[in-house]
């Protein structure tokens, strides 16, 4: 399988999050009733998309941050990524259009309440970014190949350190290009109200 | 690793001796970056010294309505990074991102501590690095306070004209304190 450059690979991963956090902050500048705002029935509240994707990162990052600190590994040149890793990560990954390829059920142990409060859910956000940034320079000084850390879903399966960042992050991507969606969904439900009020 | 330009960008701010240019010049990184790369987020404290070979930066201010506030662009040959978050190892208060394609190189702050407690010419180049750089945001925020639209135009043009053609006009209308159809009104009417 194809290796990637280790510290290349940290290096993307970060400006990809950096991203995020860009978008994240624009989020803060908006009202909270438009986040807290559900498009329709059977769709996601941007702060319900946040709580899920919170759901993930309490999980992920601690996992992440406790095999860092008690397995000292030393930092190799290449990461071989696995096929479980690279299925998911492709699974999660935008395509380049930047559209979302096919819809998916969330697990139900990663399901948001029904209204989340969304300014604790987007600081909780932004603060695991932060935390995620530095994981991944801490990264930087491990082997990515060696440590494994099992999925949310079931403890028997495991992903290559490596593999967890690439799947946390283009699972947080996906869900952005959905929040860019939902906000644009709940500024025209607003506008319509608003001519239909005149 | 060769790196001429950064060499003569030291010598122009303060020469240094030979061990201390070798010393300086020595512990950098390269970095190829797209465009639109975000170095540094609000909120992050800056972990390097960048030089720039090739490419523009800019750094932003997210304002409450959602703006972007262009604070400061960089071009080669100068340092980039964020400077204040850079030098206090405090989380920055602003976006450090690329507009186009960069080769950059960087060193870390540790590194960078550590050159200047061995060598004290080191110590001199930062010291007057960092006293250019305050004295150049200081007269930005005179030009920013008391000049008029015009009287900024005028300015930038003078000390860096060729920013005209490399940097889209929105970011520099911004970086001028104005919006961009008063700029290009500018643009066509203050004759250069």
């Amino acid at each position: 399988m194809k290796t990637i450059n280790s510290s290349n690979l940290l290096e993307n991963l970060m400006e990809q999050t950096r991203e995020i956090i860009l978008q994240a902050e624009h989020l803060k500048k908006m009202p909270l009733e438009a986040l807290e705002k559900k498009p329709s029935k059977e769709k996601w509240s941007v702060a319900q998309i946040l709580e899920h994707l919170n759901i993930y990162c309490r999980y992920y990052l601690n996992e992440i941050e406790n095999k860092l600190h008690h397995n000292q590994t030393t930092a190799t040149t290449n990461f071989s990524p696995g096929w479980l890793g690279n299925y998911f990560t492709r699974l999660m990954q935008p395509e380049n259009s930047g559209l979302i390829k096919k819809k998916m059920k969330s697990p139900s142990n990663a399901q948001p309440a029904n209204v989340p409060a969304a300014k604790e859910m987007l600081d909780e956000f932004i603060r695991h970014q932060y935390r995620l940034l530095n994981l991944l320079q801490i990264a930087r000084q491990h082997d990515l190949n060696k440590n494994r850390i099992p999925i949310s879903i079931n403890k028997w399966i495991t992903l290559k350190l490596g593999d967890t960042f690439r799947f946390v992050t283009a699972h947080q991507q996906r869900h952005f290009i959905q929040i860019h969606n939902t906000t644009e969904l709940v500024k025209t439900c607003q506008l319509k109200k608003l001519q239909f009020a005149e | 690793m060769d790196t001429p330009n950064l060499k003569d960008f030291v010598q122009r701010i303060h020469p240094l001796n030979e061990v201390e240019l070798t010393a300086f010049c020595s512990g950098w990184q390269p970095l190829t970056v797209k465009r639109k790369t975000i170095l540094t987020a609000a909120g992050e404290t800056e972990r390097y010294l960048y030089f720039v070979n090739e490419g523009i930066q800019r750094a932003f201010y997210l304002g409450d309505d959602n703006k972007e506030a262009t604070i400061v662009f960089t071009y080669p040959p100068s340092f980039s990074g964020v400077a204040d978050s850079f030098l206090t190892q405090t989380p920055s208060l602003y976006f450090l991102e690329t507009i186009t394609a960069s080769s950059l190189l960087r060193i870390s702050y540790d590194q960078v501590q550590q050159l200047q407690q061995q060598y004290a010419g080191i110590q001199q180049l930062i010291f007057k690095a960092t006293a250019f750089a305050l004295k150049g945001a200081l007269q930005r925020h005179i030009e920013l306070q008391c000049f008029s639209n015009e009287e900024k135009f005028k300015t930038l043009l003078k000390r860096s004209p060729h920013i005209l053609n490399l940097i889209p006009h929105k970011y520099i209308a911004s970086y001028l304190g104005m919006d961009a159809t008063n700029f290009s009104k500018l643009i066509n009417t203050v004759s250069i």
